[in-house]
């Protein structure tokens, strides 16, 4: 077994080392797998440490947002003071000011912005209004196998997530949201092109469904978040499957139940249920 | 950027009202001494300054700074929002709590923030090599725990409160 120190291996995960070492780093994690058990364990930490860091500024940003009057309780500093600011700091301190103009706790008449103007992200430039046009390309994401593949069992999570995987032919999370208050409903397959990806919709006790797609490739497995109009969405990739998180809610909490799904442990690769005959089913009850 | 400098000031201290007071208080220091603002320094990274050296410079007007940093578990828990959709990370959450203010900040500007090891190191007043130093000891601690591994020795995780070269004033 190689030795390699923790320093050299959380340098190495943080992405501290040369190219050089970075390589020489690669070429031990291939062929010793005590090492690369403790890389993965330095990683898994870092993430649950980037999302537990993640889940207090979603809920700093609820906070901010939702701080809607100028005058709260607390400090209150007036325009004429942060003009004075503005002119004997410039402009990295008007920065710090605009984004203090929140409300919250630095009160700045006539720098507040419309709420969420900061998180909204340019709509897409083809958003037409035409409702026919619209659901003509929304039409292009129905496959043969959105109607042939008979996702009739939907009450089995196990048999929907088999059958999903068989059809992007990658594993994939089947998440349970009902702690976010979004139950699952439905999953079918959709296809982009020629490739399929997976559509597994949720409903929330209001409004629009949430809807995780999956498809299989690489990507960034960092966390993007994104707004196309009302839509909110989330993207990352993980273990062979990129993901994309949409829905009509607020950016933050789309946020923490993309982090959520994240977090998640991708369980091992399903396989067919065994089909229901006496003997499986007195061996079940066994069990 | 007003909540990543209410993130900072919420896990330096441990919890949200302290937090926002020490914020207010940073951001009213802030423009007060405006000349301190050097031309081309990140903002960000020159805000975390100013709000950790105000709360290291009123930590020392205390009879007892140490017991100061003493933070109550239910109340650094309240930080990570669980009321909102039930997220908590019970192992990393308490595994934070227990640690020393700096090296949580150390971990949320390298984790969090995204920083690298020289900004982090000019937020908290170190060297980049002391900022390397303490993410090995955490991060191979909480691999430990995550992993059921042995923990990691109490005194490893301890540190000064007060790092060589620390300026007496904010």
């Amino acid at each position: 077994m190689t030795e390699l120190s923790d320093e050299l291996l959380v340098a190495y995960v943080d992405g501290q080392l040369a190219r050089k070492q970075t390589r020489a780093v690669d070429k031990v994690l291939d062929q010793d797998d005590v090492i690369a058990a403790r890389v993965d364990a330095l990683k898994y930490a870092h993430a649950r440490l980037e999302a537990a860091f993640e889940a207090i500024l979603a809920g700093e940003e609820m906070d901010v947002s939702a701080a809607s009057a100028p005058a709260q309780e607390g400090l209150v500093i007036e325009w004429r003071t942060a003009k004075m600011a503005l002119a004997g700091i410039g402009v990295g301190a008007a920065l710090l000011l605009v984004v203090a103009g929140y409300g919250w706790p630095l009160a700045l008449p006539g720098l507040m912005p419309p709420p969420q103007a900061e998180t909204l992200s340019p709509q897409p430039a083809a958003m037409a209004p035409d409702w026919q046009r619209e659901t003509a390309r929304a039409h292009a994401l129905l496959s043969r196998a959105s109607v042939e593949v008979g996702l009739e069992s939907q009450g089995n999570h196990d048999f929907v997530a088999l059958q999903l995987a068989q059809i992007l032919g990658a594993n994939l999370k089947l998440p349970n949201l009902e702690a976010q208050g979004f139950r699952f409903v439905r999953a079918q397959a959709l296809r982009f092109g020629e490739e399929p990806f997976t559509q597994i919709l949720y409903l929330g006790p209001r409004g629009a469904p949430l809807a995780l797609y999956a498809k299989k490739g690489e990507g960034p497995d960092t966390l993007s978040s994104e707004r196309y109009g009302s839509i909110g969405t989330v993207t990352w990739a993980e273990d062979g499957a990129t993901y994309l998180l949409a829905g009509e809610v607020e950016d933050s909490l789309l946020m923490r139940i993309a982090t959520r799904i994240k977090l998640e442990p991708l369980s091992p690769l399903r396989t067919a249920p065994a089909p229901y005959t006496p003997v499986n089913g007195a061996l079940k009850e066994d069990r | 950027m007003l909540p990543r400098l209410k993130r900072f000031a919420d896990v330096l201290v441990g919890e949200r009202i302290e937090g926002t007071y020490l914020l207010s208080r940073a951001l009213q220091f802030m423009l007060a001494e405006q000349h301190r603002y050097q031309r081309g320094t990140a903002l960000d990274v020159w805000a975390f300054g100013e709000i950790y050296r105000l709360w290291l410079h009123e930590l020392g007007g205390h009879a007892d700074p140490v017991a100061q940093t003493k933070i109550d578990n239910g109340s650094f828990g309240q930080l990570f929002y669980p009321e909102v959709d039930g997220f908590f990370d019970a192992p990393v959450i308490g595994f934070l709590g227990r640690l020393p203010a700096q090296q949580r900040l150390t971990l949320l500007l390298v984790y969090g923030e995204g920083f690298d090891h020289d900004d982090a190191a000019r937020v908290l007043d170190v060297p980049p090599d002391t900022i390397a130093a303490r993410l090995v000891r955490v991060s191979a601690a909480l691999a430990d725990r995550l992993s059921a591994r042995p923990p990691a020795p109490a005194a490893a995780i301890v540190e000064t409160l007060y790092p060589e070269g620390h300026r007496g004033s904010p």
